[in-house]
């Protein structure tokens, strides 16, 4: 498979992704993995119409995307992966998805979260599913867009005193 | 590089530019242009040309996006097109701005805002005609 870009987004495919991201990896191809949006047959539609001709989209469940993605069925394509949350992207991996590097890009505060940065705050549950992805190789980096600098998550985490 | 103006009644315009940069980061080579009720023409227009001398200052040409063909913004611009070197393009919105700062290199001014009016156009959406398809 041939992914160019992993990332979590808990607003899934936006502005950001659209028209800063997929020009800064050169993705022709987005994976929506998530299991609402691949069982709202409107918000597939609206997903499909906002992306630019030329870009193939894929919106499916957790468990289903993995399945193509190892099926090797979009190896010909440039490949961006979408997670709304830490724990499907951890899911995903452990459903054989490989990726070495995993973009923390928007996981908004909430109550018992710890902030890390203006659009990253993690619960204990996303530092554990974190840390588990990082045991298994996984390079975790927060950069909202790419023309943010890159930022260590473990970094950040001891920056904000935990 | 191409030089971006955008000018419009009020703060729409800078506006405009802050939103572009929290999608893609700070624009290079954009200016945005405010012009309200109690500005003197002529005032306004001393300010599009310096700011034209400024963003063109590559001679790649400037493209001048204004809110609304037949307002003020769109009406003082005018007075500067020169095809080639400075287009004017109206109904200025956010697809369209977001697009100027990802098109290819290597197309001419015309061609990038013939490009930008089409992507701008293609920017207008009824939530409910995805319905009936």
């Amino acid at each position: 498979m041939s992914i160019v870009l992993v990332r979590i987004d808990n607003r899934l495919l936006h502005g950001q992704v659209l028209e800063a991201w997929v020009p800064a990896v050169n993705a022709n191809c987005i994976v929506v993995a998530n299991d609402q949006a691949a069982a709202a047959p409107f918000q597939r539609t609206l997903m499909e119409a906002a992306v630019p001709r030329g870009i193939k989209v894929v919106v499916d469940s957790v468990v289903g995307s993995a399945q193509i993605l190892r099926r090797g069925e979009l190896d010909a394509y440039r490949v961006l992966l979408l997670y709304a949350t830490s724990q499907d992207a951890l899911a995903g991996f452990r459903q054989g998805v490989e990726f070495a590097e995993l973009n923390l890009g928007n996981m908004h505060a909430g109550a018992g979260k710890m902030k890390l940065s203006c659009t990253i705050a993690l619960a204990p549950e996303d530092i554990e599913n974190l840390q588990q992805l990082e045991a298994r190789g996984v390079r975790i980096v927060s950069q909202c867009i790419p023309a943010d600098r890159g930022r260590g998550w473990k970094k950040l985490l001891s920056d904000n005193g935990s | 590089m191409t030089g971006l103006i955008i000018a419009t009644h009020g703060s729409l315009a800078e506006a405009l530019l802050q939103a572009c940069t929290s999608i893609i980061g700070p624009p290079a080579t954009a200016r945005s242009l405010a012009i309200d009720r109690e500005d003197a023409v002529e005032e306004v227009r001393s300010r599009l040309a310096a700011a034209i001398d400024d963003v063109g200052r590559d001679g790649d040409g400037v493209l001048i996006m204004t809110d609304m063909f037949g307002g003020t913004p769109a009406n003082l611009s005018l007075a500067f097109l020169n095809p080639g070197r400075v287009e004017v393009l109206s109904g200025v919105n956010l697809p369209m701005v977001l697009k100027f700062f990802n098109l290819p290199e290597g197309l001419s001014l015309g061609e990038r805002a013939a490009l930008l009016k089409a992507y701008g156009q293609q920017g207008i959406t009824l939530a409910s005609d995805f319905l009936k398809q």
